[in-house]
């Protein structure tokens, strides 16, 4: 395939020293995220608390570890009940060096299930997830594990991947590997304004037949467990499919920038009793407009239906959500965000409507401007 | 003599490369897809960034991690300039040649000494780079030997194409310093000549021709042009000495406006980077076309400059 890199020899590999891209010789790229907010009101299904509260703190080292491996920690602190809980979010190392454009990753690091959840949730445009990404998922699912990409040597966009996971940070059980997944993604441009990504994944989470499925399900009654940081509701498969589509006048995202993104997930086999039509299922669809360099505003709808497990049936839930925001960036590396939710629910009892303002601020190393 | 054994050369080199094997080259700006075009003519170049696109800015989207997987060389600037989007795009491409200290990633940005590189740099200074002010793609001095480095790396890539490279470079070379030696008397008339910009783009060619910046837009560098920075620049005594307000095509361009309706600057929106369109269709042609702007307006103009002051 590439016949003309066979002759960059050892000599050009000494004659080129090593060179980062920031400008960091040896020490690690280090970057911290400031997290706070204040909500007026709690809100069902929520991970932040009302009043006053800190949400992701987040301070993250990235290295190359030699020529053939990259490796990332994120430790997260989240204030739960008064409690400060530090936690490792990401602790993965990533092949570099592999052929055929294949790379591995190892360790703890975020699922690549969705659009929303292999991204840190500071990078989002709203305060919290979807509704159902809180419910199904945790806000965003991270475990132990193994991933393998492979990029398809076609001439658009197409990634083909795979994860083997622990899955006790899904739902608690027995199994050595409690969850898989498989995921692909396709995506490209459209002349020189609007590009697009599509994926679908599916999870298997194998802990759900397992030995300890009852416990299961006393566990998922605790609602409010308090640091309990798995998904409140399971079930043995989860399909999500997701698409993005982002519009800039001639690609300068600088100025002014559209995006529209939508996910639509589903969970079936709750547990051994449920029938055929005990699933839960939730979508949102979200637009974005970033009006000037320093602003956006948005809105978001979302919604999830979900079957909340009564030993051998189950209670019909609903959560409806609207969110809009506006957010003032003053630089790339600081964003206040006012944010208006509105809840509609059915069977749970903290669902309000609240008023939040949040502040997401960065320093250290360059974050990196995903899609 | 030298020059037929020279087109041999180019024939022989050219007739051994298979027409599958054009070098598939990802720039990451149009400059340096440029000067790869003009070393290597059929090379397959995919360019990520248009001079309509802020570079600071861009997104890892998925079409040009589709292009960097593909690549074999990856021709950037460096120095921070790609420091949001390229480590994400390596990453994702995982494509084996192309990573940091590899021959297949070529920073532009580090084979020339930089404007201002700085010890020390905290963000509260704006969006400073340590290395330096990565915008060297218009200094006439500095892109010959960001080619000859460029022309030296992709004859390591690929031996085969030797001497067509080395052809092409020479050639390359004597065009622009034949251009250079115009640009040079031009600076000889242009020396002195004040004006306000928005950001560093054009630091190189400016400095370099002796024209001054006497105001820049931005408050902060990459921090867009806020009411207060414009009134404080509307009060600066060194907007009186500003000729006219020159920006980069990818500029927001209300700011430049507003400040020629309030004190009669005329504004020159001039492309930041190479384009598709004569006039801009090259580096050199490029640099000629902001000189010429910047020349007949010190022509037209100079004299009610003269009587103001």
């Amino acid at each position: 395939m590439k016949p003309l890199n066979t002759c960059a020899g050892a000599l050009a590999l000494a004659t080129f020293p090593f060179t980062a891209i920031q400008a960091n010789e040896l020490n690690p790229d280090v970057s911290v995220i400031l997290d706070g907010y204040y909500k007026q009101n709690h809100t069902a299904l929520s991970h932040r608390d009302e009043g006053f509260g800190l949400g992701h703190t987040e301070l993250s080292l990235s290295s190359p570890i030699d020529d053939l491996f990259e490796g990332r920690l994120t430790a997260v602190l989240e204030d739960h009940d008064g409690e400060t809980e530090l936690e490792l979010e990401e602790a993965f190392l990533q092949t570099t060096g592999m052929p055929y454009n294949l790379s591995v990753r190892g360790g703890r690091f975020l699922s690549q299930v969705g659009y929303l959840n292999s991204r840190h949730l500071h990078e989002d445009d709203f305060v919290e997830r979807p509704a159902a990404y809180r419910a199904l998922l945790g806000s965003h699912y991270f475990d132990d594990g193994l991933r393998l990409n492979l990029l398809v040597p076609t001439p658009f966009f197409w990634q083909i991947g795979a994860e083997a996971f622990d899955g006790g940070r899904l739902s608690e059980g027995e199994e050595d590997i409690g969850v898989y997944t498989v995921n692909t993604r396709f995506g490209g441009d459209i002349g020189g304004s609007q590009s697009w990504q599509a994926g679908f994944s599916y999870l298997n989470n194998r802990q759900i037949h397992g030995d300890h499925g009852d416990d299961d399900h006393e566990h998922d009654d605790h609602d409010h467990g308090g640091h309990a940081h798995g998904a409140e509701y399971t079930g043995e498969n989860l399909y999500i499919t997701d698409l993005v589509w982002k519009w800039a006048p001639g690609g300068n995202n600088r100025q002014q920038q559209l995006t529209l993104s939508g996910e639509y997930l589903y969970v079936d086999d709750l547990n051994e009793h449920a029938a055929s039509d005990d699933v839960h299922e939730g979508w949102y669809a979200s637009a974005v407009y970033q009006f000037a360099p320093q602003w956006s505003a948005g809105a978001r709808y979302g919604q999830v239906e979900l079957k909340e497990a009564h030993g051998d049936h189950f209670h019909d839930q609903e959560l409806k959500e609207t969110d809009v925001m506006l957010a003032w960036s003053h630089s790339h590396f600081s964003t206040v965000r006012l944010q208006y939710t509105h809840q509609d629910a059915h069977g749970f009892e903290e669902a309000d409507n609240t008023v939040m303002l949040q502040y997401v601020m960065s320093f250290g190393a360059h974050g990196a401007h995903g899609f | 003599m030298a020059f037929k054994r020279l087109v041999t050369g180019v024939v022989l080199g050219l007739a051994m490369v298979p027409a599958q094997a054009a070098l598939n080259v990802f720039a990451c700006e149009p400059e340096w897809a440029d000067l790869v075009l003009a070393l290597v003519p059929d090379a397959d170049v995919h360019t990520a960034t248009s001079a309509g696109q802020d570079p600071h800015y861009i997104e890892a989207r998925p079409s040009l991690i589709s292009a960097m997987r593909r690549a074999d060389l990856a021709v950037c600037t460096g120095a921070s300039l790609e420091a949001g989007w390229l480590p994400a795009l390596i990453s994702r491409a995982s494509n084996s040649v192309i990573r940091p200290g590899k021959p297949g990633l070529f920073f532009a940005a580090e084979q020339v000494t930089l404007h201002q590189p700085q010890d020390h740099v905290d963000r509260s200074m704006g969006d400073v780079h340590p290395e330096g002010d990565p915008h060297i793609h218009l200094d006439p001095d500095r892109v010959p030997v960001i080619v000859d480095a460029l022309a030296d790396r992709i004859i390591e890539l690929a031996p085969d194409q030797e001497n067509a490279v080395r052809l092409r470079q020479r050639q390359w070379q004597v065009r622009w310093n034949l251009e250079k030696a115009q640009w040079r008397d031009a600076a000889e008339k242009l020396e002195g000549t004040q004006v306000a910009v928005q950001h560093a783009t054009f630091g190189y060619l400016l400095r370099w021709l002796g024209v001054e910046t006497a105001i820049d837009l931005e408050p902060k560098p990459g921090l867009p042009p806020s009411a207060s920075h414009l009134s404080k620049v509307l009060s600066d005594p060194a907007l009186e000495r500003a000729e006219l307000v020159l920006i980069a095509s990818y500029q927001d361009r209300r700011p430049a406006q507003w400040l020629s309706k309030k004190t009669g600057l005329p504004v020159e929106v001039v492309p930041g980077t190479v384009t598709g369109e004569a006039g801009s269709d090259s580096l050199s042609a490029l640099v000629s076309q902001l000189i010429d702007r910047l020349l007949q307006y010190r022509e037209e103009h100079a004299p009610e400059t003269a009587h103001h002051d």
